[in-house]
């Protein structure tokens, strides 16, 4: 017992076993790979036994959704354009845009007081630390840790994550907190006079420099004001499918000269 | 059956744990996966404290901290306090029937429960207590194979 005492206090006060816990990482990959195993098998047959008529559905609703994309994408192009040679007539800081590479969650934390998930992408591939990380619905969290082949994300819900936001409706800034629950996150320090509702949205504010701006991060589902508190008790409901989703995008970020051509080339 | 006999069969469930704890489960039932290593820990010091005692307990204690990404120590304190129970009451124990051995187990992993949440409450973390009666069942009936599989074990030192 004074053996695990002691482990403890020199775990939470220093540093010492942090390299032999990325060495860990890389031998308990292999393991999740495994254990990842049962659902590829369920994937592949899932794929070998739809049917022709289920897939012909599948591929007119997929093209009738990408054509609806693309006219999107047309307006946002000239969107995109507009806005930059707005900010450059206004002598404002660099923009950034962003280009993506979809990857695949091949295991998650056994730990439910830790919200990171094991990605199939690593260095060979330009995966770097920091690096955003979205699903389809908003922003899932920043990778922690590059293997070759293999990287670990932190999740936007893990206690030890904290993002900042605004809110959508009025630009309202804060910190949005992991709570160690995939449903749930809070906002710290809002004063009880701010304009904030439920139902408001929040997207990535991208101070500090981490995360890029606009991305969703979760909508407001309950705001408590308790008497004789300087702040608000705000939780929110992330926006991304934190326990669900299985493909993944790293968001790489280009910047004002990149972007420039990008939108040349989109034209 | 010597050390050695023991040990081969004892690493390869502690791969298989080790298999099984990474199974990927949805956020919301995560917390109802039972600890297969703890269950390991239970059968091995209850069947042979002699051998596997405190110190398989605080080894396994490790294993699990580093599998499970949590703070060096956390699980060696818990495990190594659950094996000193066990090891304290084994003698009643190993008169036990099956059902009761389960019942034990059922306590054992609520035990330990309380005792995490005791732990992140000090370290400042969520308690995770909801649904701690479903985690014991579960565990238990866990429990049952790998009971039958360890006292194969013991009836053949026997």
């Amino acid at each position: 017992m004074l053996f695990g005492i002691l482990l403890l206090t020199l775990d939470t006060y220093t540093s010492v076993f942090d390299i032999s816990k990325t060495e860990v990482s890389k031998v308990i990959i292999p393991v999740q790979i495994l254990s990842n195993f049962p659902y590829q098998v369920k994937d592949w047959v899932s794929m070998n036994t739809t049917s022709r008529t289920q897939l012909e559905q599948k591929n007119v609703s997929l093209e009738k959704e990408r054509l609806i994309l693309l006219g999107k994408l047309q307006r946002s192009a000239e969107l995109a354009a507009e806005n930059l040679r707005l900010r450059q007539l206004l002598n404002a800081t660099e923009l950034l845009m962003q280009s993506v590479l979809v990857t695949e969650v091949i295991g998650v934390s056994p730990n439910p007081a830790n919200h990171f998930v094991t990605v199939n992408r690593g260095k060979v591939d330009g995966v770097y630390l920091g690096q955003p990380v979205l699903d389809e619905e908003g922003l899932m969290g920043q990778v922690i840790e590059v293997f070759d082949n293999y990287s670990q994300v932190l999740l936007i819900t893990d206690l030890n994550h904290a993002l900042p936001v605004q809110v959508l409706r009025n630009g309202l800034r804060s910190v949005a907190e992991g709570s160690s629950d995939y449903n749930q996150m809070s906002l710290r320090f809002v004063s009880p006079t701010v304009d904030i509702q439920e139902g408001d949205e929040l997207v990535s504010s991208g101070l500090g420099g981490r995360f890029p701006v606009g991305y969703p991060v979760g909508t407001v589902s309950s705001i408590i004001q308790k008497p004789g508190e300087k702040f608000m008790d705000i939780k929110l409901k992330p926006s991304a499918k934190l326990d669900r989703s299985r493909h993944l995008l790293l968001v790489f970020t280009l910047k004002d000269g990149d972007m420039i051509r990008a939108v040349n080339e989109q034209r | 059956m010597n050390s050695d006999d023991t040990l081969r069969p004892l690493i390869a469930m502690l791969l298989v744990a080790m298999v099984l704890q990474f199974f990927p489960i949805s956020g919301s039932w995560l917390h109802l996966k039972p600890n297969f290593f703890l269950l390991i820990m239970i059968a091995w010091v209850l069947y042979f404290p002699e051998r596997y005692g405190i110190e398989f307990a605080a080894l396994t204690g490790l294993l699990t901290d580093l599998v499970l990404g949590s703070a060096i120590g956390y699980h060696v304190l818990i495990f190594s306090i659950s094996g000193l129970i066990l090891i304290f009451f084994h003698r009643v124990v190993v008169y036990l029937q099956l059902i009761q051995r389960v019942v034990l187990v059922f306590m054992l992993v609520i035990m330990v429960a309380f005792m995490e949440a005791g732990m992140n409450s000090m370290l400042d973390k969520p308690l995770f207590l909801d649904g701690v009666f479903w985690l014991g069942i579960i565990s238990a009936l866990c429990w049952i194979p790998l009971d039958k599989l360890v006292s194969q074990f013991y009836s053949h030192q026997n």
